[in-house]
């Protein structure tokens, strides 16, 4: 049953006659290696059989190369190959695979083309920009498998081509309107920080009343710079809490921040609730509480995932120490009423807000996201 | 509550969304500064560069379209420093104009003050 030999054994084979040729011939140089590839071919094409057929005819653009030889040369290449590069077989045999690389490729892919073939596992293949023989790009993923012969050296290279071209279209294309998106938002948000600023300009409206304004529109506006950078599949919970509360000097010398705990992977949504709600707190914080001026308080934040037989759960907790001391507020604002009500429905969690003596603490209780970071 | 170094500044503007040109020239007059324009579109912004007294200057990148690139290498020419105001990322801005300060819109007060701030007191080292 010669026909069903494994492709394995052909190429095994093949390679061994190369072998043995290949003393005969001497590599030494690229017109030996030429030859050889020749023979190689038509070797391959003498074993025969469906897998020999299979590889001339499928679809999908097949070569292999020859690491052996100075250059790790193409010895054979299938009709597909030829068709999506558009070279005839004569000007693919003895190159190198960087040949299709022309100009315009970055050194990076090259870097990785190489160590695809020195890889044993790969889990991300190369994609790279390549050149049809008229000059035209295109984009194609590079799989390649080392063949080993009988002694387990790597006798041939086989790669298989998949072209991406379309889908980096896509990608480009989807990358424009999210910029483009990114920026009308800004613009929007810019104007109603214009309307609300010529709004509130007169005697009627307090200068406390414009800023809190504005801090929260500009809070919003942070979220959703975080959020553009991950294409909105969401943000972590450190970055979120850096960017949120950097006017509030989270990063800075003065340490009044200590942020600890389980760093998570957010979804758009959550990232955009708890961006709110911690700009909330901070304001409150910056007005009344350990955040005012002339207190040195402190405000530490904690997360941590909580295991419960119903899945885990992300248990998140701002505490304020050493500010003034707290009286609970007559009246609730805005801001917490959005903590205490708004918040938790989308967070599909808890929102507590408690008003100790000695500082406001705030603890939400909230599905863990699954993605740990 | 504008910091003396602002103080009787010219600072050109150049944006061509009437909201965000008044509400930029709003923050700037309460910086203590004096606006210059603002100018909606290149030609207008040369003029007045060619013509003003300016110290510094907020430049939006995108000007319906056309970017404010010819306007930035004017002041450049003339020694004027300036900060583009965008909402497109940081990114957007062409690698040989990185060295300028950019920004974000919507606009932070307390950023257009520290960028302006620093961008004159460089120039008063320089002198």
């Amino acid at each position: 049953m010669r026909n069903f030999r494994s492709l394995d054994t052909i190429i095994q084979n093949v390679a061994q006659m190369d072998l043995t040729i290949g003393t005969v011939i001497g590599r030494t140089n690229k017109v030996a290696s030429l030859s050889m590839a020749d023979h190689r071919i038509t070797a391959i094409h003498q074993a025969g059989g469906p897998f020999v057929d299979a590889v001339d005819q499928t679809r999908m653009p097949i070569v292999f190369s020859d690491p052996t030889l100075p250059g790790n040369p193409i010895v054979y290449a299938n009709d597909a190959f030829l068709r999506m590069t558009g070279y005839d077989r004569e000007e693919v045999l003895g190159q190198s695979y960087h040949f299709m690389m022309g100009s315009g490729t970055d050194p990076a892919a090259r870097m990785q083309i190489e160590e695809a073939f020195h890889a044993e596992h790969l889990n991300d293949y190369p994609e790279v920009r390549y050149h049809h023989k008229d000059g035209s790009p295109f984009w194609a993923v590079m799989f390649i498998s080392p063949v080993r012969d009988e002694k387990g050296e790597v006798s041939l290279h086989f790669a298989s081509f998949l072209d991406i071209t379309r889908r980096k279209q896509d990608d480009e294309r989807q990358r424009f309107l999210l910029d483009e998106l990114d920026h009308r938002v800004k613009n929007t948000l810019t104007i109603v920080q214009s309307i609300a600023a010529q709004t509130l300009r007169g005697p009627q409206a307090t200068e406390e009343v414009r800023s809190r304004f504005e801090g929260r529109l500009l809070a919003l506006s942070r979220v959703h710079n975080l959020l553009v950078r991950s294409k909105w599949a969401g943000a972590g919970l450190r970055e979120l809490i850096g960017h949120i509360l950097e006017p509030f000097g989270v990063d800075d010398q003065r340490g009044r921040f200590r942020v600890e705990g389980d760093d998570v992977q957010l979804s758009a949504q959550a990232a955009s609730t708890l961006a709110i709600l911690f700009h909330e707190l901070a304001t409150n914080a910056a007005k009344h509480g350990a955040l005012s001026e002339e207190k040195h308080g402190q405000v530490e934040i904690t997360s941590k995932i909580v295991p419960t037989p119903s899945g885990d759960r992300l248990s998140l907790r701002w505490q304020e120490r050493g500010g003034p001391p707290v009286d609970p507020p007559k009246h609730k604002g805005f801001g917490s009423r959005l903590i205490e009500h708004g918040l938790a429905p989308t967070l599909e969690g808890e929102v507590r807000l408690h008003y100790a003596r000695e500082g406001v603490s705030c603890e939400v209780d909230m599905p863990a996201p699954r993605e740990v970071v | 509550m504008g910091s003396c170094e602002l103080r009787d500044r010219r600072i050109l503007l150049v944006e061509d969304e009437m909201m965000v040109a008044w509400l930029i020239a709003d923050m700037l007059g309460d910086l203590g500064c004096e606006v210059v324009g603002p100018a909606g579109h290149v030609d207008r912004a040369l003029t007045m560069i060619a013509t003003e007294i300016i110290d510094a200057a907020v430049l939006d990148l995108n000007l319906g379209g056309v970017r404010s690139y010819p306007i930035a290498d004017a002041l450049t020419a003339r020694g004027i420093p300036f900060v583009f105001a965008t909402g497109y990322g940081e990114d957007s801005v062409l690698d040989r104009y990185r060295l300028w300060p950019v920004l974000p819109k919507p606009v932070e007060r307390a950023k257009l003050q520290c960028v302006l701030s620093a961008m004159i007191l460089d120039i008063g080292q320089v002198n």
